[in-house]
C-alpha cells in the first residue's frame, strides 16, 4: 500500500511586522510545516507502523527553502520525498487550490497511491480546499475534516470520523483510493527522534518539474491574483479583567452598564 | 574555515529546542522545588533517543558526534539546566564504555541506556577525593572470578535512580606511579552491599539527582572490569576532554537561556515610560551577555570538533571551553536577574533558576581552578 501525503510550509508573521508589497516583508516571517501537515504524516506513519509493506511518500510544491521541513518529515517516518518546483512557480505567485490540485493530480498519476492525506488547510492562506479539489480532480473518493481514521486496508476502507459544524460528528465508511484531509487532534505529531533525524539525511529528496510531470507553464496560469495586502485597522478594543470572579464581575457588569447593553 | 551547522546540526537544534519549549519548560519549575527526579520527561525524551545521542547505531544510539551532542546539550539546557542535566546524564560513563567495553559489555549496558530501560553514572568523586582524582581510596580486591569493592563515592549524578555506574577503584595499591593502579570497575545497584542516599538541598539543579554511594563488600562479576586492570586512571582521562567539552556546552545553553529571558523581559518591562531596554545601561548588559555567550559558544564548538579532527589541541581547548563557559553561563545568570529587578529573586520567574543553575558548571567535571591548572600546564609542556 502506498500514502501520499500532500505537505506545505507556511509562514507566519511574528507580532509585529512590515508589509513589502504584496506581502509580508520576509525578515518579519518564519517558516514552519503547516500545523494540520503534521497531522497528516503522523496518520500516515501510524499506519505504515501498524501495517505490512506500506510506503508512505509526501510531495509538496515550494521552493528548495522547504527542504529542511520536508526532511523532518522524512526524520519521523516519511520513506520518500517529492518536491515540486520550477522558476515557473516564482513568477506567478500564488497557486489557488485548483492549480494546486492540477500540479498534484500528475504526481498523483505517477505515484498511483491508495490513500491520500492532505491537511484540512495551511495555516497561511487557509483556502481548505486543496484536498477536496485535488480528490475531485483524480476522481478520488474523499471525506474532509477527518478527525478519527480506521484503515482497513485488506478490504480497501477507511472508517473515518468528520468534524461537523455545531460539535456533530458524522462517521462514513470511504472506499480506497481516497484523499481524506486531516483535522488536528487525530493523533499527537512525535518528535523527530535522533535516530530519524540521521537515517533522513541519506533518504530520497526528488526535484520534480513541470517537465517531469508533463506540465507547462500555462497549467499554472490562476484565476485568482492578489491585488492588496494590508493590515486591517482595528475595530473595537478589548478590556481584560484580572482579578477574582468577584472582583472582575463587578467590572464586568459596570462595564456593561457604561456602554448601554444592559440598564439600570 | 566553516562557520556554518550543517542542515543536519540546524534540524536538531530545531527539533531539541521545540522538545525542550513544549516538554520541558512547563514543568521545570515544579521539579526544582520538589527536588524530584524528572521520570516523565525522561520518558518523552526517550522516545526522541536523547538519551542515547552518542551510543553507536548498532547498540540503539544514534552516534552523534560531540558537536551534536554540544548542541544538543546547549538547547536542553538553555530550557532547564537541572532537566537537562537528568536526561543527558543518563549516559554519563559511558565513553569509557564505548571505547574500552567488550561487545559483551556494550550489549549489556550501552544498549538498555540507549533505550531507556536504564540509567547510569559515573563515579569517582569521594569524600576525600575531589580535584586530587589520583586519591582514590575505593577498593576493589580480586576474589576468585569477583572483584569484592569496599568504600564511599561522593556527589554521584544519578546515584540513587540509576542501575549501574562506570566506579574508578583501586585494584592495585602496590603499584608504581601515582596514576596507576586504578581501574574502572561497572557496579550495579541491585548488587548486595550497595547502598545510596540521596543529597537533597542542592543550591541548582535540584531536579537531577545527586547521592552518595557505599559499597560494603559489593561482589561484582570480574567480567565487570572496563578496559584494562590498573589502566583507569588513563582511560579516565581520554574522557575528560570530551566530557569537559559538554560542561562548557551546558555553560552556553544556560548564557543563552539567560540572554533570552532577560532580552524578552527588558522588551517588556517598562519604567519611566518606557521599556528598560530603551536604558543604555540595560542595552549594554545585554550587548556584553550576548557577545560572550557567542564567545564561548565558538570556543566550546571549536572544542568539539577537536574531539573529532584535532586531538593535539583538545586538551587545552576543552580546558578553556569549560573554563571560559561555565564563567559567562554565571555572569549571564547574574546579569539575567539583574536585568529582571525585583521580580528576578523569585521563582516566578526562570532567571532565578538559571543564577541557581549556573553555579555548578564552576565545579563539577574539574573546578574553574583545575581548568587553568590543565591549560597552563599544557601550555608551559608545549613550551609556548
Ligand atoms: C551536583 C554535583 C554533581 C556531581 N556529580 C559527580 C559525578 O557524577 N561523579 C563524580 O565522580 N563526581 C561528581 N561530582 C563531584 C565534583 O566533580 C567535585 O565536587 C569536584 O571535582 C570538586 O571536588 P571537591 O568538591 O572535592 O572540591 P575540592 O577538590 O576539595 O576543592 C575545593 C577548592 O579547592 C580548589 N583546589 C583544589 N585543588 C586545587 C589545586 N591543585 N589548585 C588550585 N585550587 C585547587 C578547588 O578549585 C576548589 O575551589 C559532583 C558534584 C556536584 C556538586
Amino acid at each position: 500500500m502506498k500514502i501520499l501525503v500532500t505537505v506545505k510550509e507556511v509562514a507566519e508573521a511574528e507580532d509585529d511586522f512590515d508589509i513589502d508589497g504584496l506581502d509580508i516583508d520576509e525578515r518579519y516571517l518564519e517558516f514552519d510545516l503547516n500545523e494540520w501537515d503534521e497531522y497528516a504524516i503522523e496518520e500516515a506513519v501510524q499506519i505504515k507502523e501498524d501495517g505490512d509493506d506500506v510506503e508512505v511518500v509526501s510531495v509538496t510544491i515550494g521552493p528548495e527553502r522547504a527542504e529542511e521541513t520536508i526532511r523532518m518529515g522524512l526524520a519521523k517516518g516519511v520513506d520518500r520525498a517529492i518536491r515540486v518546483w520550477d522558476d515557473a512557480f516564482a513568477d506567478v505567485g500564488m497557486l489557488d487550490p485548483k492549480t494546486k490540485a492540477d500540479v498534484l493530480s500528475a504526481v498523483v498519476e505517477d505515484e498511483q497511491p491508495d490513500l491520500v492525506l492532505t491537511g484540512v488547510q495551511a495555516g497561511d492562506d487557509s483556502f481548505g480546499a486543496t484536498g477536496v479539489t485535488l480528490a475531485e480532480t483524480i476522481d478520488f473518493e474523499w471525506g474532509a475534516v477527518v478527525n478519527a481514521l480506521d484503515l482497513d486496508a485488506g478490504a480497501g476502507v477507511a472508517s473515518v470520523h468528520r468534524e461537523l459544524e455545531g460539535g456533530i460528528e458524522e462517521l462514513t465508511d470511504i472506499e480506497l483510493p481516497a484523499v481524506l484531509t486531516i483535522q488536528t487532534g487525530i493523533n499527537e505529531p512525535r518528535y523527530a527522534s535522533l535516530r530519524g533525524i540521521r537515517q533522513a539525511q541519506s533518504k530520497p529528496l526528488d526535484l520534480h518539474e513541470l517537465d517531469d510531470l508533463g506540465l507547462e507553464e500555462s497549467d499554472l496560469e490562476s484565476p485568482l491574483s492578489r491585488t492588496a495586502m494590508y493590515e486591517p485597522e482595528s475595530e473595537g478594543d478589548a478590556t481584560v479583567f484580572e482579578g477574582s470572579a468577584e472582583e472582575t464581575a463587578t467590572e464586568l457588569a459596570s462595564l456593561l452598564r457604561d456602554v448601554g447593553v444592559v440598564e439600570g | 574555515m566553516d562557520f556554518e551547522l550543517s542542515e543536519e546540526q540546524q534540524q536538531i537544534r530545531e527539533e531539541v529546542r521545540r522538545f525542550a519549549e513544549n516538554e520541558i519548560k512547563p514543568v521545570a519549575t515544579e521539579y526544582d522545588e520538589e527536588e524530584k527526579f524528572p521520570f516523565e520527561v525522561l520518558e518523552a525524551a526517550t522516545e526522541m533517543g536523547l538519551n542515547g545521542a552518542s551510543i553507536p547505531i548498532e547498540y540503539g544510539g544514534a552516534d552523534y558526534s560531540a558537536l551534536e551532542t554540544a548542541i544538543i546539550v546547549e538547547e536542553l539546557f538553555a530550557a532547564d539546566p537541572g532537566i537537562a542535566l537528568s536526561l543527558t546524564a543518563t549516559a554519563f560513563g559511558s565513553d569509557a564504555l564505548i571505547e574500552y567495553g567488550t561487545e559483551e559489555q556494550k550489549e549489556r549496558f550501552l544498549e538498555p541506556v540507549a533505550t531507556g530501560e536504564a540509567i547510569m553514572g559515573a563515579a569517582i568523586s569521594e569524600p576525600d577525593t575531589g580535584s586530587d582524582v589520583s586519591s582514590v581510596s575505593t577498593s576493589a580486591e580480586k576474589d576468585g572470578d569477583e572483584w569484592v569493592i569496599n568504600g564511599n563515592k561522593m556527589w554521584i549524578t544519578n546515584g540513587s535512580v540509576g542501575d549501574y555506574f562506570v566506579a574508578m577503584c583501586e585494584t592495585d595499591p602496590d603499584a608504581e606511579g601515582r596514576y596507576n593502579g586504578f581501574s574502572q570497575i561497572v557496579i550495579e545497584s541491585d548488587r548486595d552491599g550497595f547502598k545510596s542516599e540521596k543529597i537533597t538541598g542542592k543550591l541548582g539543579i535540584r531536579a537531577s539527582d545527586t547521592a552518595e554511594l557505599i559499597f560494603d563488600d559489593v561482589r561484582v562479576p570480574e567480567d565487570n572490569l572496563v578496559g584494562t586492570r590498573g589502566m583507569g586512571f588513563l582511560q579516565l582521562m581520554q574522557f575528560f576532554d570530551i566530557t569537559r567539552t559538554m560542561v562548557a556546552a551546558q555553560g552556553v545553553g544556560i548564557a543563552k537561556g539567560a540572554n533570552e529571558r532577560a532580552l524578552e523581559y527588558a522588551k517588556e518591562r517598562e519604567q519611566f515610560g518606557r521599556p528598560i531596554g530603551d536604558f543604555q545601561a540595560i542595552q549594554h548588559k545585554l550587548a556584553d551577555m550576548h557577545t560572550q555567550t557567542e564567545a564561548a559558544r565558538q570556543l566550546t564548538y571549536k572544542s568539539a570538533w577537536s574531539v573529532e579532527n584535532a586531538d593535539d589541541q583538545l586538551t587545552t581547548l576543552a580546558s578553556m571551553a569549560k573554563e571560559y563557559a561555565s564563567r559567562v553561563a554565571v555572569d549571564c545568570a547574574n546579569e539575567a536577574v539583574q536585568i529582571h529587578g525585583g521580580s528576578g529573586y523569585v521563582n516566578d520567574f526562570d532567571v532565578e533558576r538559571l543564577y541557581r543553575d549556573a553555579k555548578i558548571t564552576q565545579i563539577y567535571e574539574g573546578t574553574s581552578e583545575i581548568q587553568k591548572n590543565v591549560i597552563a600546564r599544557e601550555l608551559m609542556d608545549k613550551g609556548f
